[in-house]
């Protein structure tokens, strides 16, 4: 939900139906709600309902609607346009659809996105004082967070993988499984992606052995001995860039869409960097896994067998939701 | 062309004419000309500072005349001019660049910047004739249905001022240009082409290597400005092209994400320093790290997969390989790019030397 304009169809369009930033300039304005129907991880389907923000409909909802629209919301998603003249009305009707969630689905969470940020000056100040003014606009209801996003970058993805993670029952059973994973890959890290969306459903967590110094000097990492190449591993995933989970789904993204322009169909890669080695490959029908790796004696190849070997454990997890 | 290499030669070596020594490395100059605001600066800075296009809109006026030195296959020397500069405000003689890129907007009104074009094809004409003029009709994405009526305009505009003037053997070229597609990336690459000298050899190296890892198609890339250097014989097919363009990017972008401070070094295993001047290809290098990465693009059988091979520290090979040449026979197409490899970099060697490196 949002004001007219505000880009949610724009938001929709990028992140579920692969289209580029470039191309939302043509969408039209959204009549009433469409409704879409999103497999995601299988067995898991997300109904979105996208309302059309134009005031009438606005006012529907909340009256004659009231009932249909706000019955059986896992996740209410506002978003607020950054530059909007009229934030005053844009928070009551936000007031109002928060009434609504609390007389039919008090559990929902809700997220604020603040949106369309590549318009802001100064991004960081602007956005922390509309974060400011929407938790007070939303002290009744517990479980809200806000996010800056634009179409233009990554933090679309940020806020939206964090949005699906709250909707996907076991991810911490999936994380402890990566975890496992991970380790069996010598991996400095494994994340899982959905396959169409590119959002991040899970991560390994860090190395167990976090806590060693930095000191321990291990020059010659031995593949054979985990418990020798971990500390230095350790240490590489604190000083890995913050936003990468989120960069990664916009360039895998965008070179989907540079396949699919010569109709090509995006499948796996594989990468000897400089700076680490990495495989991305199907793990199983609906998702995608990540391995990075950053010791340099492991070959792409057997990180491949590694997949192969894990997908049959990660089907199960999964039909298990 | 076998050219006598005395000093008092009437007709000197083209690379030596056009050419001038800074810093002990003889560089090629290429010019960038055109109107005020008609985007040469964003050429320069998409092209060799890897700024991204939307950010071009934030760019100063270049009130002076900026000299970008860029190390690719051949040393290069950019000089981004303000506007209004004229032939006799340059300071320095025509005869010392390669290439001059004229800039036109394509919504500009023609006049000024034609007339000014000619100004400078006509100087060329006395001082230079074998400089290469590229025109770069730019900003193409601004206009939908009339860019090429308007594309048409201006060469034809172009072509009568020249007739006029009366030296219409000046070759010279028209590309329909924009930063925001690979139209650019195509237009600066065909221009580079005619500057690099050693191309024969490269091109001969690639169709080597394509007929022997039965590869329809492949690349040479500059990788970090995503210029094309060379390819293999068979015609260029621009969605290729495009797809190995963002293929490049998605790379670059790749290697700072999960960087970690301690890994490079480990993985190099041996400090990356470039080959020292006196010794310019020592036998160390063979055994240094060598980035690669391959994308595979369909997920059955007869599919196609795009491989990478760092090739020099400035220069990759990008390929299409068939998915089952690429699983199948791996070692045999990476035998080939070692060969393929101290092709390019015997000729880097020979070009770095002439130079005086």
């Amino acid at each position: 939900m949002g004001a007219s304009g505000s880009g949610k169809t724009s938001m929709r369009s990028l992140i579920f139906s692969n289209n580029p930033a470039s191309l939302t300039a043509r969408l039209g304005a959204t009549i009433d709600v469409e409704q879409n129907h999103v497999r995601f991880l299988g067995d898991l389907i997300l109904n979105l309902w996208d309302c059309g923000g134009q005031d009438a409909f606005m006012d529907s909802y909340l009256t004659t609607q009231r009932s249909t629209i706000f019955q059986h919301v896992g996740v209410l998603i506002y978003v607020f346009d950054v530059e909007t003249s009229e934030m005053h009305k844009d928070l009551e009707y936000y007031r109002d659809c928060l009434d609504g969630l609390r007389q039919f689905s008090p559990d929902a969470a809700v997220f604020l996105l603040v949106h369309k940020m590549d318009l802001a000056r100064e991004r960081g100040a602007t956005f922390e004082r509309k974060k400011r003014e929407l938790l007070g606009q939303s002290e009744k209801h517990a479980d809200v967070t806000v996010f800056g996003t634009s179409i233009y970058d990554e933090s679309l993805y940020r806020a939206w993988s964090s949005i699906v993670h709250t909707l996907i029952p076991n991810a911490a059973v999936l994380s402890k499984h990566l975890t496992i994973f991970a380790d069996a890959c010598s991996a400095t890290e494994v994340i899982l992606f959905e396959r169409t969306t590119f959002l991040v459903i899970a991560t390994s967590s860090p190395p167990s052995s976090a806590s060693s110094s930095s000191s321990t000097p291990s020059p010659s990492p031995s593949p054979s001995t985990p418990s020798s190449s971990s500390s230095p591993e350790a240490n590489a995933f604190q000083e890995l860039e913050a936003t990468r989970y989120e960069r990664t789904s916009e360039l895998i993204k965008a070179f989907k869409h540079s396949c699919s322009r010569v109709r090509e169909e995006f499948h796996s890669l594989e990468m000897e960097l400089p700076e680490f080695s990495a495989v991305l490959d199907e793990m199983t029908k609906n998702t995608y896994v990540l391995i990075i790796v950053h010791d340099p004696t492991i070959e792409t190849a057997a990180l491949k067998l590694n997949i192969r070997m894990a997908r049959r454990k990660f089907e199960e997890l999964q039909g298990l939701t | 062309m076998t050219s006598t290499y005395g000093a008092t030669s009437s007709s000197p070596k083209r690379t030596m004419s056009s050419t001038s020594s800074v810093n002990g490395v003889t560089r090629t100059k290429i010019l960038l000309l055109g109107q005020r605001r008609s985007g040469k600066t964003s050429i320069k800075e998409v092209l060799f500072n890897a700024l991204p296009p939307k950010q071009t809109f934030y760019l100063e006026t270049t009130m002076r005349i900026v000299k970008h030195a860029y190390d690719t296959v051949i040393p290069l020397e950019i000089w981004d001019c303000p506007g209004n500069i004229a032939v006799d405000t340059l300071g320095a003689p025509l005869s010392q660049f390669s290439a001059l890129i004229f800039v036109i907007d394509i919504r500009d009104l023609y006049k000024q910047p034609i007339s000014k074009l000619v100004e400078f094809i006509i100087a060329a004409y006395h001082d230079n004739p074998q400089l290469l003029v590229e025109v770069f009709v730019h900003k193409a994405e601004k206009l939908q249905d009339e860019r090429i009526e308007n594309f048409r305009q201006i060469q034809e505009r172009v072509q009568d001022h020249l007739m006029e003037s009366e030296c219409e053997q000046m070759p010279y070229n028209f590309h329909l240009t924009s930063v925001y597609d690979h139209s650019l990336h195509e237009a600066f690459s065909k221009v580079l082409h005619k500057l690099v000298h050693s191309l024969p050899f490269l091109e001969d190296l690639l169709n080597v290597f394509c007929a022997n890892s039965q590869s329809p198609k492949a690349f040479l890339f500059d990788a970090a400005s995503r210029l094309y250097v060379a390819t293999d014989a068979s015609p260029v097919d621009s969605a290729t092209h495009n797809l190995c363009c963002d293929y490049l990017s998605m790379l670059n972008a790749f290697g700072p994400l999960y960087r970690s401070p301690t890994s490079r070094a480990t993985r190099l295993r041996i400090p990356a320093a470039e080959p020292s001047p006196d010794n310019p290809l020592p036998a160390e290098t063979k055994d240094r790290f060598y980035p690669s990465a391959a994308a595979s693009l369909h997920p059955s059988a007869p599919g196609t997969t795009l491989t990478y091979h760092l090739i020099t520290p400035h220069l990759a090979l990008l390929a299409l390989v068939p998915t089952g040449v690429y699983e199948g026979r791996r070692g045999l197409l990476e035998y080939n790019v070692v060969f393929f490899r101290e092709g390019v970099q015997e000729i880097c060697a020979v070009e770095h030397e002439a130079r005086g490196g």
